[in-house]
């Protein structure tokens, strides 16, 4: 590769006349500019000063081949492929999920004949957190949020219909012990179908920070136990299903809770640090798995710097697999991701105004060369989106790919000083911040003390006091707020029959199913969970017997046992 | 001195998203009452949480869209505690076609995302003291 035969600094700017820019630039300030503003007047949503103006000064040393070099070679700054947007387009995935699989096989085919290219499925909350509908702590949430999934039956018909051959699945489990328990009916349900394993494409989130703390709830297993289930679902994959990808180290959701964008990208790598050091010790080969591993980022308001994070982060991730790991796969290298544009930038005045921050964020997804595009939804501050909101996101999405022609070539913004100046130092605190969470132990230590909760804690409430001292503006809430003007905004009901279908569905499988069977594979499973050994094979046996997402989870919550999330 | 007002907090149910409560919870304090944060909780925890704190507020925060359910259940099950003065608040993401049935159910008032902390901690003070001054 070019960029491994570039060890020699390739020098952009001659000195002597960096020498004259400098000098210039001083004059300038003094005679043109004029004013005294403090050096630190501005600066990125993340804290990186930013300067009035930007020269070559202040990328002196960049060098274009160890630094830059090109797309699809490392160290992958400018994207991961050679041709980016020209050879595939960013795939349109926007989240669907509500009601009962049947419902929400409905929106699939709704959003797939409008030009979606793949799925993406989010699940209700008793589902995501391990419980069956029927069980008295899922009251209230059945359908609401997410589509309910209790066992194989359910996610056979959530896929009824739709070629999974052909379109690839997100699967937003969120924690591991779901995830291990999802991805096994999924691969179950794509047998019974006769697909062969290798064709099927898709990603499902699989990350324990989801379950001990990003998401508060009730009855979480430990950090070690959730983090070992993560492990197993990607070692899985990485040996049954070349195409999946089993874990999207989830920034998002991070960022969402309350963190900067370098905390976003540095927290989800040293999970992908962590990862890959218990997979080696478990006897795999970095480039067995680490192909695979992807990534997922929230993208806020602060444009340039949004940009800078999405080319950052490929660099460190590309350090960390060559440094660190050794890593000799070329695709080891790359890091995918998708990216969601910020809910909680979204505002519930004026929400018609979240079109134009959501496109403003997708736009800075596109420059910063993300493989999947999630544009939220303008009525996200009251609801699921509707239909007719859902169809917006997707066409901002088009107008992206089709009208604007920023698609046409390769990292557009490359070269600009302040980008670069940007991108060099968000790659820096990156780098800054992995190195505290090791020295604190590691990413599964700084869960444990509730280190991790603490920082996150901490900068929401710092943002919540800059948003209500007026210090964060936020157009129509307290910059010109709208002032008691309403819109009228149709906000999408879910069903309200669904838990109701949803668990008479359950009793008849209860009924119908081996229910000796279901007993004895979960007995299987429950001896596992206190071996070194993975459990994949176990809980696939079990999902084929049709036992259920909340008999499964009982067992881990049994054996693992629960665990305290801190209360900060 | 004036007594400190108490406040109980709680994300109910399965719902995971904490910020907001977690948020308000250290606004509140700022603001000179005392709150406990109980992180997740089902009604029947939260209810008990609150007689053992002898809490004046219950605040509840939801996304999740189980507000209907597990909201008035908090109201409910205070009332059968003989702790039917508790004023219960409401906040996150909940559709304002909803308010009426909460209000109804003896939700006293739903604040949505975008509240200022103010306004929160005003309407507790007025409320409190109305009732101290009704004794």
């Amino acid at each position: 590769m070019a960029a491994n035969n570039a060890k020699q600094h390739t020098k952009l700017f001659d000195s002597e006349a960096l020498k004259q820019v400098e000098a210039e630039k001083k004059r300038w300030l003094e005679q043109t500019v004029k004013n005294n503003e403090a050096e630190d007047a501005y600066s990125s949503d993340s804290g990186i000063p930013v300067k009035l103006l930007y020269t070559p000064e202040d990328i002196k040393d960049f060098d274009y081949m160890n630094d830059l070099g090109f797309s699809g070679e490392a160290p992958y700054v400018r994207g991961v492929y050679p041709n980016m947007y020209r050879g595939r387009l960013f795939t349109v995935r926007q989240i669907a999920g509500y009601g009962t699989p049947e419902d929400t096989n409905e929106r699939f085919k709704f959003l797939l004949n409008n030009g979606a290219t793949g799925t993406s499925v989010v699940l209700d909350l008793p589902t995501i957190r391990g419980y069956d509908s029927d069980d008295p702590e899922a009251e209230g949430h059945v359908g609401a949020a997410g589509v309910a999934i209790d066992s194989l039956e359910d996610v056979e018909a959530l896929y009824d219909g739709i070629p999974i051959d052909q379109v690839s699945s997100n699967i937003v489990t969120h924690l591991p012990s779901t995830t291990v328990v999802i991805l096994s009916m999924f691969v179950a349900m794509a047998e019974k179908r006769g697909i062969p394993l290798e064709k099927l494409s898709g990603t499902n989130q699989n990350d324990f920070l989801m379950e001990t703390t990003v998401g508060s709830s009730l009855e979480v297993l430990p950090p070690k136990a959730s983090f070992r289930l993560q492990c197993d679902a990607i070692e899985y994959a990485s040996k049954n299903l070349p195409r999946w990808n089993p874990v999207s180290y989830n920034g998002y959701n991070l960022r969402e809770a309350g963190t900067t964008a370098v905390q976003e990208v540095a927290v989800a790598l040293a999970n992908a640090i962590a990862t890959s050091e218990e997979l080696i010790r478990r006897g795999n080969k970095i480039d067995d798995f680490a192909r695979r591993l992807s990534f997922f980022w929230n993208l806020f308001n602060d444009f340039f710097e949004e940009i800078a994070k999405c080319r950052a982060s490929r660099l460190v991730y590309h350090e960390i697999m060559s440094e660190r790991f050794n890593a000799q796969h070329p695709k080891s290298h790359l890091m995918r991701f998708h990216v969601q544009t910020a809910g909680i930038t979204l505002t519930k005045v004026e929400p018609l105004n979240n079109i134009a921050r959501s496109a403003i964020q997708g736009l800075a997804a596109v420059l910063g060369g993300a493989q999947s595009l999630h544009i939220d939804s303008y009525d996200e501050a009251y609801s699921a989106p509707t239909e007719e909101a859902a169809l917006i996101s997707i066409r901002t999405q088009q107008i992206l790919q089709v009208e604007t022609n920023v698609t046409n070539t390769v990292d557009p913004l490359a070269g600009s000083y302040f980008v670069e100046n940007m991108t060099k130092e968000m790659a820096d605190r990156i780098r800054a911040y992995i190195a505290l969470i090791e020295s604190k132990g590691g990413l599964v230590a700084c869960v444990e003390s509730g280190w991790l909760h603490r920082e996150i804690a901490d900068f929401a409430y710092q943002t919540q006091q800059e948003i209500e001292s007026g210090q964060r503006k936020i157009v129509g809430l307290n910059y010109f707020p709208a002032g008691g003007k309403k819109t009228e905004v149709n906000v999408f009901r879910y069903p309200e029959d669904a838990e109701r279908r949803q668990t008479e569905k359950l009793k008849k499988l209860r009924e119908r199913r081996d229910n000796a069977k279901v007993e004895e594979t979960l007995k299987a499973l429950r001896v596992r969970c206190h071996e070194d050994t993975n459990l994949m094979p176990y809980i696939k046996a079990a999902v084929e017997a049709y036992a259920t997402l909340g008999e499964i989870e009982e067992v881990f919550r049994e054996e693992f046992g629960l665990w305290q999330f801190p209360l900060v | 001195m004036e007594r400190k007002i108490k406040v109980v907090m709680a994300k109910l149910g399965l719902d995971i998203h904490w910020r907001g409560a977690l948020v308000v919870s250290r606004m509140l304090r700022d603001k000179g009452m005392e709150v406990v944060f109980l992180g997740n909780q089902f009604p029947e925890q939260i209810v008990n949480a609150a007689i053992q704190e002898g809490a004046d507020v219950v605040g509840l925060s939801t996304l999740g869209g189980n507000h209907l359910t597990l909201g008035p259940k908090v109201v409910q099950q205070l009332k059968e505690a003989g702790m039917d003065d508790v004023l219960v608040l409401m906040g996150g993401v909940i559709p304002e076609e909803d308010f009426p049935a909460l209000k109804a159910a003896g939700i006293a008032e739903i604040f949505g995302p975008e509240t200022k902390i103010d306004s929160i901690a005003d309407f507790i003070r007025k409320k409190v003291s109305l009732k101290e001054a009704l004794g």
